[in-house]
């Protein structure tokens, strides 16, 4: 975040709430396509599974606008990088949908639980959300419960991969906090 | 990460190492237990599960199969490499033996009811 382009929004206007977290949800779409195509170019050990690098914008979303707003980055975010990599309405858009709704409603159980985890936890969750549903939907299209058995590997990078967008998601939090965006 | 998240991550990890076996248990009881046999008189299907000695014509002379085990292998053939003897035992889905002088290929699974070999996605 480039701190002057905020200060300079800040010193001149004073934002609406509303303007501010529109805002906030445009850039972390923005922010969750972009990170969407950069993992479509990357291979996966199963075709069409993936790993869920957008979950850093959606975990971001969930903590600082709540959980519709972080639902419709999500599902958006499914619905651009679909259109842009040309796989929209295909067979690998049931699993990014499943995906990413998965990982949504795992982030959310996870934070409203009294199990008080921390971003990181919760990102977790999320990540083995994420790569489970793919693995059903994956074992329902092609109707082989065998592919399974790939799911060991996948489960763990993606607990290794929720370590990660936890601590990239909770660095960019901690940036957000009093920024303009916010508005805190 | 506070405990809460480790305990998360463990059972993760837990559910990661138990997902495969699983399967395995699973799919082994999952029937793919038919062998398909093919020669040059015609294609049989015969059950993995049952312990048989098969003696199959093909162009060369007789190849002999074996089921045994829940595994199909060529005991004996009369072909002159014996590349099938060698080929060892089969018992996974869509694992062949072939003899190409006899013309008799052994292959688990039934055959495709759509026409096609493997489909790729």
């Amino acid at each position: 975040m480039d701190s002057t382009l905020l200060s300079a929004s800040a010193g001149t206007s004073r934002t609406s709430a509303a303007t501010r977290r529109t805002v906030l949800a445009g850039v972390l779409l923005a922010g969750a396509c972009v990170l969407g195509l950069l993992e479509a170019g990357v291979a996966s050990p199963v075709p069409g599974v993936r790993l869920g690098l957008a979950n850093i914008a959606v975990l971001v979303a969930l903590v600082s606008l709540g959980e519709g707003p972080a639902l419709a980055v999500s599902i958006l975010r499914v619905g651009i990088v679909g259109l842009a990599t040309g796989t929209l309405f295909g067979p690998t858009s049931a699993l990014a949908v499943a995906g990413a709704f998965a990982a949504w409603a795992a982030m959310v159980i996870a934070l409203r639980s009294p199990a008080r985890f921390s971003l990181v936890g919760v990102s977790i969750a999320g990540s083995a959300a994420h790569v489970s549903a793919q693995f059903a939907v994956a074992a329902i299209l092609v109707g082989a419960p065998g592919i399974f058995g790939l799911a060991s590997f996948s489960l763990l990078a993606s607990l290794l991969f929720g370590i990660a967008t936890g601590l990239v998601a909770r660095l960019v939090i901690s940036r957000l906090e009093g920024s303009v965006l916010t508005g805190r | 990460m506070n405990r809460a998240d480790w305990i998360l991550a463990l059972a993760i990890v837990v559910l990661a190492l138990l997902v495969g076996p699983a399967v395995h248990a699973a799919s082994a009881t999952a029937p793919a237990s038919i062998v398909t046999i093919t020669g040059p008189s015609g294609t049989s299907e015969v059950p993995l599960a049952t312990d048989a000695e098969l003696h199959v014509t093909g162009l060369d002379g007789e190849v002999v199969v074996v089921i045994e085990h829940g595994a199909a292998r060529v005991e004996d053939s009369s072909c002159p490499d014996r590349v099938c003897v060698r080929s060892g035992a089969i018992s996974d889905s869509g694992e062949v033996i072939v003899c190409i002088p006899n013309g008799v290929t052994i292959r688990i699974g039934g055959e495709r009811s759509d026409g096609l070999d493997a489909v790729v996605r």
